[in-house]
């Protein structure tokens, strides 16, 4: 035999060690950066604390036309001129949106991220934010959308998130908004929103060589001209679960595939069953391996993939599965889905499950500690959720300890199958009749 | 300007059965990336047998000798590691990243699937796996707005019979006729040991990855007729231009322009590299400042220019924009045009220059700032041009590119034989 039939074990394990963090209040501002000795490449990352739950209800994608309006020229340059100064530099302002923070960052060889950084703050703090030019940056933000719609998934994931959450509030609408609400701003939506929540100084996240950095200097230009305080962030937000289930189902017309998207709300991010509550995710719809993959594509080929997670910002979360199945499985892929999700509640996980499940989700925080892109993102949630330095270390430690018991009683406290808003996007006309059949609930009209 | 794009150590070995083995350390981060290529790709399927090569890549997850169905996700993902594959018309790569203790785990999954499929290959499992590819072509392909384009392209760029004139994805009836002995007959042929490079970086020590690649790769028989691809190298220009027009459910017209280049790795397709930052990377790029800005008919964040780095035949090279609302499909075409034949007459300033080379340079750094990324560019060279330290002379030729070889290249390339693709809103009712 020419093939070594035991598998070997594992080597000596090496130790967790997250970079060292430098936290410090600078030019008015917080710093927060990591020590990465040797990198070339460092990040710039300025966190805002503004997210998608600040834009008034009716105004949702504000915060994205106001992203793109930033680049169309600055106190001191034209557009052109501000993106050949960037690019020249080799980098690109690279924006981001939660329903908790905004930021705005830069990638870039360490010599020139000071440079780099000036062009960022220059952008954020000193748009010109003319009215031609944030009329025809929402015109062609909305034209985007509507590009972004065509596709399937977006109609799908609304239909839910209203459905969850209530389309009165803001968190029960599109975190990027739609169509419609994009073509419906005005220029002074987007000033007004500018001077009430980008002139305030928020945190500069850096990942990189601090030998090689200045942070003060850093700090210098990302705060200069700002003021205010943080923003008061509110509580958890209480969201009732339906009593049954319910089916919507959303038309599209000759689609060869039924996207799926199926959920209820969940705990909020700072819940004390964050930990198990992950790792029961994870068993059920979070890595290939896991239950609802497993059944749906290896063992049905209904699916390309099925993923199922629970998510959380500071005031609430949700559970959700998505999917893209075969039209003409969509009924019997919905009621494994759902039978899946049942038995998970209900009878809990597996040693031999969770094991992969704390393993994988340990693991992937060593093999995430390379690339400074990496590291700001994981400053940036020490930030958003006020956790301390050793946060990771600890993540890492909880995971590896959670037991049976505690993630089952997670599955069985956290997940709804009886409460499950089951959003179906496909061809009506096909799969309609079937999925009444299926009796897993109410087909809503 | 640095004198190398690759400031790590790069080691290398041979086993006496031909797999040839580079490790690159480094100890920024406690994992490893192990990472395989295969020579082969879709450029090795006959006519009928399309789509081959990627489904007998989904293949080789499904188990082998020691290792039962599924369990290699399972044994990856449960010591922390991530996975994937990828297929395209050149090769098959298979990569994990995994935390360093594990790199032994990683190693004996890949030998074992390297010498021991055929016999775990089941007709269950076959006609599973052809199910999921069909829903990845649904899903990729088929059920998304301007989806099929690459199909589209491909066959316009390349004669029938050329390696790259069918797409790696392939055809619904080439897939349902799949048989499994053909699949069985595949493995025998292309997954040998001296058809493959095993590539391994981040924390680990050469010596010890070629001992462990000796101990579980070694006894695994070379197979000694392994063979070629059709040769692609050489597509006689035919002087037509070629023009598609779709009708199809669409939000708005695109235009795709194409023409074949050179291939990935020579000196030409860096020069081609460089233009098409020019011309359509970032919002200082040309078709950016004339099509999305300056003239604003195209949607600014659909407009962009790349090579397809493919190295055995011409690669492609396509210019790409969507219209604005109340832009014609023909408005856009000869705006797009316009701009892409510029590239001939109008000199590229320092500026340009500077702009593109400093965007190519951080995506280098970028690029290499994983151990995966890494392993997957020096399994790359390895593979296409034998030679793993190529791999620190990519980015110094990239930064020598003069405005001079570009306004060559683009008289040569965008002269003759272009593919125009257009997708069109259809008509509702």
């Amino acid at each position: 035999m020419t093939l070594i039939a035991d598998r070997p074990g594992p080597g000596a394990a090496r130790p967790y060690r997250f970079p060292p963090v430098v936290r410090r209040t600078a030019a008015g501002g917080q710093v927060v950066a990591a020590h990465l000795p040797g990198q070339n490449l460092a990040v710039a990352l300025l966190l805002l604390d503004v997210g998608a739950g600040q834009e008034p209800v009716g105004k949702e994608g504000l915060s994205g036309v106001l992203a793109k309006a930033l680049e169309e020229g600055t106190a001191q340059r034209d557009a052109a001129a501000y993106a050949l100064a960037v690019e020249g530099l080799g980098t690109a302002l690279s924006t981001g949106l939660d329903w908790d923070s905004f930021q705005a960052s830069v990638v870039i060889p360490v010599d020139r991220l000071s440079a780099a950084v000036e062009l960022l703050a220059e952008a954020v703090r000193t748009p010109r934010l003319d009215s031609a030019d944030v009329r025809r940056v929402r015109d062609d933000e909305a034209t985007a959308l509507r590009m972004d719609w065509a596709n399937p998934g977006p109609r799908a994931d609304a239909a839910l998130r209203a459905d969850l959450f209530g389309a009165q509030n803001r968190w029960g609408r599109p975190m990027h908004g739609d169509p419609e609400s994009v073509a419906g701003l005005d220029v002074e939506d987007v000033t007004v929103f500018h001077s009430e929540w980008f002139l305030r100084p928020g945190t500069l996240i850096v990942a990189g060589d601090l030998d090689r950095i200045d942070l003060d200097a850093l700090a210098a230009a990302a705060f200069a001209g700002t003021g205010g305080g943080p923003a008061e962030r509110g509580g958890p937000i209480e969201v009732p679960l339906h009593s049954g289930r319910r089916i919507i189902l959303v038309d599209r017309p000759g689609s060869v595939q039924s996207t799926l998207r199926l959920g209820h709300p969940s705990p909020h991010r700072a819940h004390p069953d964050h930990v198990p509550m992950t790792l029961a995710g994870t068993v059920l719809g979070g890595a290939f391996t896991s239950r609802l993959n497993h059944l749906l594509r290896e063992v049905h080929g209904y699916t390309y993939g099925i993923r199922g997670d629970f998510a959380a910002s500071r005031r609430f979360g949700r559970f959700a599965v998505s999917s893209g199945v075969q039209t003409a499985v969509t009924a019997p892929a919905l009621v494994e889905a759902v039978g899946e999700i049942t038995r998970t509640q209900a009878t809990g996980v597996t040693e031999d499950e969770l094991e992969v499940a704390r393993s994988w989700r340990a693991g992937q925080l060593s093999v995430e500690l390379q690339s400074p892109r990496a590291i700001a993102s994981a400053l940036t949630t020490l930030v958003v959720h006020d956790l301390p330095d050793d946060y990771h270390a600890r993540l890492r430690e909880s995971l590896l300890s959670a037991d049976v018991d505690q993630v089952s009683a997670a599955a069985a406290t956290h997940l709804h199958p009886e409460a499950l808003t089951l959003v179906i996007e496909g061809d009506a006309a096909v799969i309609r009749a079937d999925l009444e059949a299926t009796a897993l609930g109410d087909l809503l009209p | 300007m640095p004198d190398s794009g690759y400031p790590w150590p790069i080691q290398t070995s041979r086993l006496d059965n031909g797999l040839r083995v580079v490790v690159s350390e480094d100890r920024i981060a406690p994992a490893v990336a192990v990472n395989l290529w295969y020579d082969v790709g879709s450029r090795h399927e006959p006519a009928g047998q399309t789509g081959f090569a990627h489904l007998f890549e989904h293949l080789m997850f499904e188990g082998s000798v020691n290792v039962a169905k599924t369990e290699h996700m399972k044994l990856i993902q449960g010591s922390g590691g991530s996975l994937n594959a990828t297929t395209n018309p050149d090769r098959t790569n298979y990569f994990e990243t995994v935390p360093a203790e594990h790199l032994e785990l990683a190693l004996w999954l890949e030998a074992d699937r390297m010498g021991g499929l055929v016999p775990a290959l089941t007709q269950e499992t076959l006609d599973n796996q052809r199910d999921v590819v069909k829903n990845e072509r649904r899903q990729r392909y088929e059920n998304v707005p301007y989806g099929d384009a690459w199909l589209r392209l491909l066959p316009l760029l390349y004669p029938p019979g050329h390696p790259y004139h069918h797409a790696t994805i392939g055809s619904m009836a080439d897939l349902n006729a799949a048989d499994l002995a053909t699949f069985q007959a595949f493995h025998r042929t292309y997954y040998a040991p001296n058809n493959a490079v095993l590539t391994v970086v981040g924390d680990a020590t050469a010596s010890d990855v070629f001992a462990l690649a000796d101990k579980y790769f070694g006894a695994l028989p070379a197979r000694d007729d392994i063979p070629p691809a059709p040769d692609g190298r050489n597509v006689p220009a035919t002087g037509q231009t070629a023009v598609e027009s779709v009708s199809a459910d669409v939000p708005a017209p695109r235009v795709y322009i194409a023409h074949r280049s050179y291939p990935f790795g020579s000196p030409g397709y860096n020069v081609i590299t460089v233009l098409a930052t020019i011309l359509g990377s970032g919002r200082g790029s040309r078709l950016y400042q004339r099509l999305a800005d300056g003239e604003r008919i195209a949607q600014p964040d659909l407009v962009g220019a790349y090579g397809v780095d493919l190295a055995h035949a011409p690669a492609p090279l396509i210019a790409t924009a969507t219209a604005r609302p109340g832009v014609s499909a023909e408005r856009l075409a000869e705006g797009l045009a316009e701009v892409v034949d510029e590239l001939a007459t109008v000199p590229v300033t320092a500026a340009e220059l500077d702009r593109a080379k400093a965007l190519l340079s951080t995506g280098w750094w970028r690029q290499l700032s994983t151990v995966d990324g890494r392993a997957d560019l020096l399994g790359r060279y390895t593979t296409q041009f034998g030679d793993p330290a190529r791999i620190a002379e990519q980015l110094p030729a990239l930064l020598a590119v003069t405005a001079e070889q570009i306004a060559e290249a683009a008289a040569d390339v965008l002269a003759t034989d272009r593919v125009t693709l257009t997708y069109l809103p259809e008509e509702t009712s």
